[in-house]
């Protein structure tokens, strides 16, 4: 009897004791060791995180939606998101307005060139400062920091004359000199990259590689950046986004014959209808939005496949090898 | 003994001239780039600024020595300048901590462990591969930028009532390309990423087991250990601005270059303008977060 009764009190305790610790793993599971690893704050961040990247999308939805609508639908504003019917008008109009395949020729030559020039030059320079020894290392590096905040209104006006001068306008020169002469667009960003990558690289390489008995321009074109593959493809693959979508320089100093797509936008009214719109011609063809917006798809589409292809690189490759420091 | 050593010295001398040269050899593209595409045209819009630029019938430029009155003018005559200026740095000014704390929320929840992480990635990473300046504008001026809700629940009215003119101006024209402010934080959300991989696990399991909240752990660990990313993002953000799409200045300095009356040393002078407010400001911030890093450490 008396065995019976501790039997079925020490039964009780024991699943007593089994739910407590069921519930404790419930908890767990939905509120987490750390509060940011249970289930609540998992749906929290989706939720929240959804909610940003549809604000984030619906621009690029607007531009695909408005590209592919009818007149009607256009005009109609029951039409919001999903067309009546798809039409293909704007797009091969765009097509035409910006003579899409000189100009994504021409758009590529500015944007290749100069980033495979920016990757070698930003990377001499880069390890020029992060591991060799030479006087006025600090100015070199103080002087570069210069060059990043000023802004570029300053220095348009010489450089507009001093281009002119040297019949650079309206040819690639523009992006390709001084990106070879480590001024282009954004160098000083990538000096720093380089330098900051340099840096975490072990010594020991170029030490044996020194005794070993390679001269320095052997060693860094042969061992060093061989190793810094990854940096090099963050840094092409930031400087060719960055050289497409310039706009600002090249409004400047490429506003004639050899355009980017870029500006080609701005004046894709003018190229459809031969000048400048008047009044009455809009009122007449009131469609230029959508025009407007297959010209925008065309020009992010190039670097948008480029993207979906290097997509691991550009995020993962920035903070796998900590180049921001 | 003795010649031994005089040889080492020798050699080790040789040494450092040799890596000296090699440095500055290194260096050499750099160095004539800064010369011929920074200093020269630095030192040239300088002196312009200073200057009544006006083209000679032969096609020649024409200097005329008129000290600080292009700056005057740009204060004192110009009045679409001043407004632009003001209106654009009050934007700026409410634009950058925006960009920032939105930076900042969205990378802490990016660096959390879950799964699909990488598209939502992939979705805020986005926005650098197209915000060319024309795309921008061209999304801008067809409202693919707006927040239906902003005049749907009457904030815009909220805004009116609650702000005098000029603030409330500025404060609807932020929220009004709210979503296009907010694409052009990608870069820094990845730089704040690439801060938190800086801070080590082992101090968050270690403050954990002393049964610190994550509220405070973010508080006294995560915060004074990104602190340099702000400042960093702060850099870049405001050096992003320079050629923003809607920063107003730049068109109105273009317009002033090819227009007669005032021609280049004007539009210098706005320029250099422009330049000197932007450095007094980051001054001001930076000393600001300096400062106060130093009083969260004592």
């Amino acid at each position: 009897m008396k065995v019976e009764i501790i039997m079925k009190q020490r039964v009780r305790h024991l699943r007593s004791l089994l739910n407590g610790r069921q519930a404790q793993r419930v908890k767990l599971l939905v509120l987490g060791r750390n509060t940011n690893d249970g289930l609540l704050a998992k749906l929290f961040i989706y939720f929240m995180l959804t909610i940003v990247a549809y604000l984030y999308l619906q621009p690029f939805l607007y531009m695909v939606s408005t590209m592919v609508k009818t007149l009607p639908d256009l005009l109609d504003p029951t039409v919001q998101w999903i067309p009546r019917s798809i039409e293909w008008e704007n797009l091969s109009r765009a097509l035409k307005g910006l003579k899409y395949q000189e100009s994504v020729l021409y758009t590529l030559t500015l944007a290749v060139i100069p980033s495979f020039i920016q990757v070698l030059i930003c990377s001499i320079t880069g390890y020029a400062l992060a591991r060799l020894q030479f006087s006025g290392k600090n100015i070199y590096f103080a002087l570069i920091l210069l060059t990043f905040l000023i802004p570029p209104q300053i220095m348009i006006i010489p450089l507009y004359v001093i281009y002119s001068k040297l019949g650079w306008l309206n040819t690639p020169f523009v992006f390709i000199i001084p990106a070879l002469l480590g001024q282009g667009l954004k160098s000083a960003l990538f000096i720093i990259i380089f330098r900051q990558f340099f840096q975490s690289l072990p010594k020991a390489i170029e030490e044996a590689a020194m005794i070993d008995g390679a001269s320095i321009f052997r060693l860094f074109f042969r061992v060093i950046l061989p190793l810094s593959i990854p940096a090099c493809l963050v840094v092409f693959l930031f400087s060719f986004v960055w050289h497409w979508n310039e706009s600002y320089l090249s409004s400047m100093f490429l506003s004639q014959d050899f355009t980017p797509l870029s500006v080609r936008l701005e004046k894709l009214e003018t190229a459809i209808f031969g000048r400048e719109p008047s009044i009455e011609m809009l009122a007449a063809n009131p469609v230029t939005e959508g025009t407007k917006m297959a010209g925008a798809f065309l020009i992010i589409f190039p670097p948008l496949l480029v993207y979906m292809i290097a997509q691991r690189w550009f995020v993962e490759g920035i903070e796998r090898t900590g180049l921001v420091d | 003994m003795n010649d031994r050593e005089r040889k080492n010295r020798r050699a080790s001398l040789f040494y450092k001239l040799k890596s000296q040269g090699v440095g500055h050899l290194f260096m050499l593209p750099w160095t004539i780039g800064f010369c011929v595409f920074m200093a020269i045209p630095i030192g040239w819009s300088l002196y312009l600024s200073f200057q009544k630029v006006s083209l000679s019938s032969t096609g020649l430029f024409k200097y005329e020595f008129i000290g600080m009155q292009n700056f005057k003018d740009a204060l004192f005559k110009d009045n679409e300048f001043t407004v632009q200026i003001t209106s654009f740095f009050g934007q700026m000014i409410l634009m950058i901590p925006i960009i920032i704390t939105f930076s900042l929320l969205v990378a802490i929840m990016l660096n959390q462990r879950f799964k699909g992480r990488f598209i939502y990635r992939a979705i805020f990473f986005l926005p650098v591969i197209f915000s060319t300046g024309q795309v921008l504008n061209e999304l801008f001026q067809q409202g693919a930028g707006d927040v239906p809700f902003l005049s749907q629940y009457g904030i815009d009215a909220l805004v009116r009532d609650n702000f005098s003119g000029v603030m409330a101006d500025i404060v609807t024209q932020v929220l009004g390309k709210i979503i296009l402010i907010l694409w052009s934080s990608g870069v820094q959300i990845l730089i704040f990423i690439a801060g938190f991989q800086t801070i080590s696990k082992s101090i968050y399991e270690a403050v954990r087991i002393d049964g610190a909240s994550p509220w405070s752990s973010f508080w006294k660990i995560t915060l004074p250990g990104i602190k340099p990313f702000i400042g960093l993002n702060l850099l870049y953000t405001t050096v992003d601005f320079f050629t923003f799409p809607f920063n107003p200045v730049m068109p109105h300095i273009r317009r002033n270059m090819f227009n007669i009356s005032t021609g280049y040393g004007y539009a210098s002078a706005l320029a250099w303008f422009y330049f000197l407010l932007i450095i007094v400001m980051l001054l001001v911030v930076l000393r600001f977060l300096n400062g106060s890093s130093k009083a969260g450490r004592a």
